[in-house]
């Protein structure tokens, strides 16, 4: 009884300890926190295929709209071209959205 | 995940039974007429985790690194030097023994009728049930006690060495079993191997709870309606499936050898036993090593029991203490006792054994969660259908008291201690939060509340009014499983909270993986993340790194100033205060949760956000 009662807790751990399984989430962020480069991520826990819309701001400005497809449990890099003169001593935000749910990230370049 | 869980099932006996069994082995023999197959099994768990925890404290003493293969050596000389001590005391005897051998009678009492078997195994099974259903939905890595505690293992596994905690609040004895499961296994720690270790102790606390019952009153009933009280009747309440499933460590292991050195002093002063008094003292020493509130809760519970036997047959007392002497003043419990002293004093000090963390928890009690329990706070803490049962119990052994039986004293002075402990701390000058002690009190209710079931209809067969008291029997016995298990079923309530797990450690790993930790400082949020004690796993750079806000409550203490700057620089940190402190403490990222202060902290300019997910936003200043 309690092999079967660890066998059991064990599998249902190890297939919970997945950031896929039975989830539904996204997850934006810059590849480097600790400097100014713009590069991001946009992870796909939402346990199918998704579309994202994505826009970036340099300060109130949007620069760039534009739509990526990121399979299930899947991770798209995406390094935008932002010209420096513009970016320089500015609020960098990233907005990404799934549905309904609205992801942002931003930087304030120093 | 598939060759993890064979090698954990391997692994587990070969840690947790072989040992105990070989140590055994050394004392009793394959069959002794002291010692039933039942008790052996029961015994195994509790001896091979303080065999293995005094095995990893010596090869840390003699510099051998902690290592897996070393831990296997170890082992298998441990149970290689029984094995050899049980053919040098045993040969001889099984020999001329063998031809004789018939079942004996202190044996009997273990074998059950088949009604009664049915009952112990439907019990077995309904505790394991109730405790894997809980367990399923909180099985994922994520408490806050487990995280804290499975850091020191982190770095045991890392550093082969034992660490120094610098604080009282960790025990050796919580830490080194994980560790050598670990190491041999190679089962990560981030995983179900935790929990179901804990699990493990848990049912063998249930059998070591049925032991001491079988010894005490050597009644298979009480024995069989143990199983019930301690396995079955609030399976998931505080200190059972939750304490497992909190990693609640020090308590979980407490509650399982407790019992077993109640077991072993018993049948030390019963049966005037060397190896007895011998083993009580290995089984405290297991405990010392493992738990302090424990440990504390065992002298209590120890000089009560003494003390009320000995106030019950005060005409004899000097002769019943100078039998006592004469049992402890023996080679086995000589050695044990001079053993013990010399692992304390050379091999490994525990944490907790200096004036400073002493004085902490003696004297009058000052805060209030250290007053005492009310009667409602006890009710709520042991459930009401198990203190009911107890006192029922209680009144029922002292109506049918026998002075000069001491299992009377056992069941009465044990309850009483633990009563008073967590009732008045401060007639004992025990300086404790009352509610952490309440817990035990399960403990002695247990042995209570089966006496109470069996002896009730006993009590009753002489009188005229049978029928009424099978009628009230009834009604009691249905408020009993009705509330006892409704305790349980109302813990299924709560939903699973792995995917705000999941998101906890993406984010942890995230920050691990790009920030420089001798240069960046991370705050997080203690009260609104799931999860995120696991965080300093993911650095291992210290046990306060990364920075958290703890609950609220932590910062306000009346006896002395309490540090503010984590709880400043995330509920205000414009105000000036907050401001010096991230100056003070350098740090710059902070983790919250998105729903809460991670959406108020997008309006300070000073930040960046760098990472947003459903459940968690990092934000750099």
């Amino acid at each position: 009884m309690l092999l079967i009662s660890f066998s059991v807790l064990f599998v249902i751990e190890a297939k919970n300890h997945n950031y896929d399984y039975k989830k539904s989430w996204s997850v934006v962020y810059f590849d480097n926190p600790r400097d100014d480069s713009l590069d991001f991520t946009i992870e796909n826990h939402q346990g199918g295929k998704a579309e994202y819309d994505y826009e970036i701001f340099v300060g109130d400005d949007k620069v760039i709209d534009d739509k990526i497809k990121i399979e299930a449990g899947a991770k798209q890099k995406i390094s935008p071209v932002i010209e420096d003169e513009k970016s320089k001593e500015n609020k960098i935000t990233i907005v990404v959205d799934y549905k309904d749910v609205e992801y942002k990230i931003y930087k304030n370049i120093r | 995940m598939f060759i993890s869980l064979p090698k954990l099932i391997l692994v587990l006996p070969f840690i947790l039974i072989l040992p105990g069994f070989f140590l055994l082995l050394a004392f009793f023999g394959w069959k002794n007429e002291k010692i039933s197959f039942f008790e052996k099994s029961a015994l195994a768990v509790p001896l091979s985790l303080i065999s293995v925890d005094l095995i990893v404290l010596l090869l840390a003493r003699i510099n051998v690194p902690l290592k897996g293969l070393n831990l296997v050596g170890s082992i298998l000389i441990f149970c290689l030097l029984c094995f050899i001590v049980f053919q040098f005391r045993f040969r001889k005897k099984n020999q001329k023994s063998e031809s004789r051998e018939k079942r004996n009678g202190s044996e009997s009492f273990f074998d059950f009728s088949f009604w009664q078997t049915v009952f112990i195994l439907l019990s077995i099974a309904l505790a394991i049930f109730i405790r894997t259903a809980y367990l399923s939905d909180t099985i994922l890595p994520s408490s806050t006690d487990l995280g804290h505690h499975m850091y020191w293992v982190q770095k045991i596994i890392d550093s082969g060495e034992l660490p120094d905690y610098g604080m009282p609040d960790f025990i050796i004895g919580e830490h080194m079993i994980f560790a050598a499961v670990n190491l041999i296994s190679g089962v990560s720690l981030m995983s179900a191997m935790p929990a179901l270790v804990l699990l493990l102790f848990n049912v063998a606390g249930i059998f070591a709870m049925a032991i001491l019952l079988a010894r005490l009153f050597k009644d298979k009933n009480i024995i069989a309606f143990s199983f019930f009280v301690a396995g079955v009747l609030y399976a998931v309440n505080a200190p059972q499936a939750k304490y497992v499933s909190g990693g609640v460590v020090g308590n979980v292991i407490g509650n399982m050898l407790i019992p077993i050195a109640l077991y072993f002093l018993y049948r030390a002063l019963k049966e005037k036993n060397q190896i007895f008094a011998g083993l009580s003292l290995f089984s405290f020493l297991g405990l010392l090593y493992t738990h302090h509130l424990s440990s504390l809760i065992l002298i209590f519970s120890v000089a009560a029991i003494l003390f009320v036997y000995l106030v019950l047959n005060f005409k004899r007392v000097f002769r019943i203490i100078g039998d006592w002497l004469k049992i402890f003043l023996k080679p086995a419990p000589i050695f044990f006792l001079i053993s013990s002293l010399l692992y304390l004093l050379f091999i490994f000090t525990p944490s907790y054994f200096n004036s400073a963390a002493i004085g902490q928890a003696t004297g009058s009690p000052l805060k209030v969660t250290r007053i005492g329990l009310n009667f409602d706070q006890i009710e709520m803490s042991v459930g009401s259908a198990r203190l009911l049962l107890g006192a029922l119990g209680f009144l029922l052994i002292f109506l049918n008291i026998k002075p000069k039986k001491i299992r009377y004293s056992f069941a009465l002075g044990w309850f009483a201690i633990l009563f008073v402990m967590a009732y008045k701390p401060g007639w004992l000058f025990i300086n404790i939060p009352s509610d952490r002690i309440g817990n035990y009190l399960f403990l002695p209710l247990t042995l209570l509340s089966a006496y109470a079931l069996v002896r009730y209809f006993e009590f009753f067969q002489s009188a005229a009014s049978r029928f009424f008291a099978t009628v009230l029997l009834f009604t009691l016995m249905f408020f009993v499983i009705t509330d006892g298990m409704a305790d349980s079923a109302e813990a299924f309530k709560t939903r699973p909270q792995f995917q705000e797990a999941m998101q906890t450690f993406h984010s942890a790993d995230y920050l691990a993986k790009t920030l420089d930790t001798s240069q960046d400082v991370i705050l997080k949020d203690h009260v609104n993340i799931y999860g995120d004690s696991w965080y300093k796993l993911f650095f291992m750079k210290d046990y306060k790194y990364p920075l958290s806000r703890g609950n609220l409550s932590r910062y306000v203490d009346p006896t002395k100033p309490r540090e503010t700057c984590t709880r400043d620089m995330i509920s205000d940190p414009q105000s000036d205060k907050g401001k010096m402190c991230f100056s003070e403490t350098g740090v710059n990222y902070v983790v919250l949760n998105a729903q809460f202060e991670g959406n108020s902290f997008e309006k300070y300019p000073e930040f960046s956000k760098v990472y947003g997910s459903n459940y968690i936003s990092v934000f750099r200043l």
